[in-house]
């Protein structure tokens, strides 16, 4: 087993008409063994800029807080908040300082820049970045998240048209993976906010 | 200022002693995107041609249908990676951002064989461990310039190369076609289809054509020159009715009193 | 030492250098292999290291090149310091230094040949393990073992430069012919007080053999 899977885990952002979604599931589990249906993988960064990290939990926990900080000491240097292009180029520079002993995780970066153009983009566990315009997949399930995006998503989607693909993709593609699922959240991010919503979800 | 922990420069190595106790236990460490590419370069009459295909691959899983592998090196170079798709991107971005400061510094133009050395001994420094293969191709103050550059260092001056996992079948189109003083509209042609038998016949290498020619004071980046695999868009829409998806209502949620499981004997 | 690391580039060569009156003659076979592909099959494994110095390269593509650049710079340094020329044995010695200091991790056997104004021409021979060996002529590469019952019988002292030309001809081509890593055109370099002369024998313009 690869240690990618040993807590399972499924990410994916998808672009829509002048918003974003990223969603992901909350199952932490060791090997088959789920230990928490409540485990946070989707990280605020800014008002606008989240961040999901699928991978192993213990390398989440350290680069939530890695980033975290290093958006920090962003806004108190620049006294501006960071764009989610930055942000992401931020991830993928801290990711390629470990290429010779990687943090087992593959981040996904979904936001909103200041022009309130939607930018989402993945990158490998080396952090070699992967810019899309319609989605990103990440984690255990992503070959499954491949094949529902592939066929569900079309462009110019509505933020509630959105909510609705990216959670069935999500829901659908968890259902197939043994180690993701157990619940799931969305963010829906808005030039007016963001939506967050909690998925209702087989918990088996 | 920035954080000791966070000042230092180059690769930090605080993890690889974790990983290899998790590999040995026998986890299977993961592996990179890779780019199992086809790229190639020419040298034409009055200047030289770059080729890519654009398909990224994670194992068997199309990670990325359209990437760019055509990257910017200087207002006068460009290079073609292969290989580990993150060492491709980073090895290029640094040579680049010392070429600029190289230029600035001298008040010239970079010249391609400095960009070539530079990369070379930064590759070789690292025995192989950086797994970029690149075509780097470039106009300078000499002329036109075009080189392969291996992951262990080496590299060879040539007037066509092709690199990847498809260099095999573009090679087959080069060494067939290419001859001296050819023209720029034949050599953009020949390395499209010299791509375009990658694209093909090459499992790794897929989707668009991007193409980028280096002439005397000027460059063109023809991004998707050739777009031999348009994906026909789908005639039904897939699009939920809204609720659809059942989720919990926060507010809702607020409320609910949860009782304590009765584990009393 | 160090073997050849998987996917690197591998000059699996017929290389040589013979001493004469005038000067030496240096030629080397043209492939470049990765496995079984043949990534450059004109390759140049003649590598200039001063005016009247030359290096033959065998083994990992990289790491001579390397090294030779590195033997350029020293010897350019040189130059500059001492007002004038290196030797051949001064360049010979640095070759060896490199491959003796480093031999756990690079793979390269080179010749080094050229001519001085103290001792005429001259050939040098640097295997794996980083020894030095002064010769009349060496022969080196995996084409090398194929030809050393003809180089031994053939090679007189003394030969014209004409002769020298041709019997490296013969033995590169002999080489090639048998050595699936060696290949593709004969590059030849004669140097003499007068400066060096570059030739290249194309593939249909070689030497024909019984074989043939």
């Amino acid at each position: 087993m690869s240690i990618m899977q040993y807590n399972g885990s499924a990410v994916v952002a998808m672009v829509g008409k002048n918003c974003v979604a990223i969603a992901a599931d909350k199952r932490l589990g060791q090997r088959a063994l789920t230990v928490d249906m409540d485990f946070q993988k989707v990280f605020p960064v800014t008002d606008r800029t989240y961040v999901g990290l699928p991978g192993l939990a213990t390398d989440v926990k350290t680069l939530s807080d890695r980033f975290r900080m290093r958006v920090n000491l962003y806004r108190h240097r620049e006294e501006r908040v960071i764009e989610p292009e930055t942000f992401a180029n931020m991830v993928s520079q801290i990711m390629y300082e470990r290429r010779f002993g990687p943090y087992f995780v593959e981040p996904v970066v979904a936001g909103l820049d200041k022009k309130n153009k939607p930018f989402i983009c993945g990158m490998d566990l080396l952090g070699c970045l992967n810019y899309a315009n319609d989605f990103v997949v990440s984690g255990t399930a992503s070959d499954n998240l491949f094949g529902m995006c592939e066929s569900l998503w079309e462009p110019d989607l509505e933020p509630e048209e959105l909510f609705e693909t990216i959670s069935q993709c999500l829901l659908n593609a968890v259902d197939r993976d043994a180690v993701s699922g157990w619940g799931a959240v969305v963010h829906i991010i808005t030039p007016d906010g963001v939506i967050t919503r909690d998925l209702k979800c087989r918990m088996d | 200022m920035a954080l000791p922990a966070e000042a230092s420069t180059g690769f930090k190595f605080d993890n690889v002693k974790r990983n290899q106790l998790l590999g040995d236990k026998g986890y299977k460490l993961p592996t990179a995107t890779k780019t199992g590419t086809t790229i190639v370069g020419l040298i034409f009459k009055d200047g030289v041609v770059l080729g890519a295909d654009t398909r990224a691959t994670a194992g068997t899983i199309v990670a990325d249908k359209n990437c760019e592998k055509i990257h910017y090196l200087a207002p006068n170079m460009y290079c073609c990676g292969a290989g580990t798709a993150a060492d491709t991107e980073f090895t290029t971005s640094m040579i680049s951002s010392q070429l600029a400061l190289h230029s600035l510094n001298t008040g010239r133009e970079a010249r391609v064989v400095t960009a070539m050395t530079m990369l070379k001994q930064y590759l070789f420094r690292y025995q192989g461990h950086i797994g970029a293969a690149l075509v780097l191709g470039g106009y300078d103050v000499t002329g036109p310039h075009l080189f392969t550059i291996y992951p262990h260092g080496s590299t060879d001056k040539l007037p066509f190369v092709t690199m990847g996992s498809g260099s095999l079948a573009a090679m087959s189109v080069f060494e067939s076609r290419w001859r001296e003083g050819l023209s720029r509209e034949e050599g953009i042609e020949l390395v499209k289809d010299a791509i375009e038998a990658g694209v093909f016949n090459d499992l790794g290498s897929g989707s668009n054509v991007d193409v980028c020619v280096l002439t005397k004071g000027n460059v063109e980046y023809l991004r998707g020159y050739s777009r031999p695999n348009e994906r026909v868009f789908k005639e039904q829409s897939y699009k939920f009715a809204p609720g659809t998806t059942e989720f919990i209502d926060p507010a809702a949620a607020q409320g609910e009193d949860a009782t304590a499981m009765d584990v009393s004997a | 030492m160090a073997s050849l690391k998987p996917g690197e580039a591998n000059l699996g060569t017929t290389i040589m250098a013979v001493k004469f009156d005038g000067g030496v003659v240096v030629g080397a076979d043209s492939r470049t292999s990765t496995g079984t592909y043949v990534a450059n099959r004109v390759t140049d494994k003649l590598t200039k290291v001063h005016d009247r110095i030359y290096c033959c390269r065998s083994g990992s593509a990289a790491d001579t090149q390397a090294i030779a650049d590195v033997v350029n710079y020293h010897l350019d340094l040189y130059t500059a310091q001492h007002g004038g020329p290196p030797t051949v044995s001064v360049a010979a010695s640095l070759f060896q230094e490199i491959c003796y200091q480093n031999k756990g991790n690079l793979s390269a056997g080179i010749i080094v040949a050229g001519w001085d104004k103290h001792n005429g021409g001259s050939v040098f021979e640097i295997p794996l393990g980083g020894s030095l060996h002064q010769q009349q002529f060496a022969i080196g590469g995996s084409g090398s073992t194929y030809i050393y019952g003809y180089c031994d019988k053939t090679f007189r002292p003394g030969m014209s430069k004409e002769e020298c030309i041709q019997f490296v001809k013969n033995a590169v081509s002999l080489a090639m012919a048998r050595d699936g890593s060696s290949g593709g055109v004969i590059r030849l370099a004669v140097i003499t007080p007068d400066g060096v002369e570059r030739t290249v024998v194309y593939g249909d313009r070689l030497p024909t053999q019984y074989s043939d």
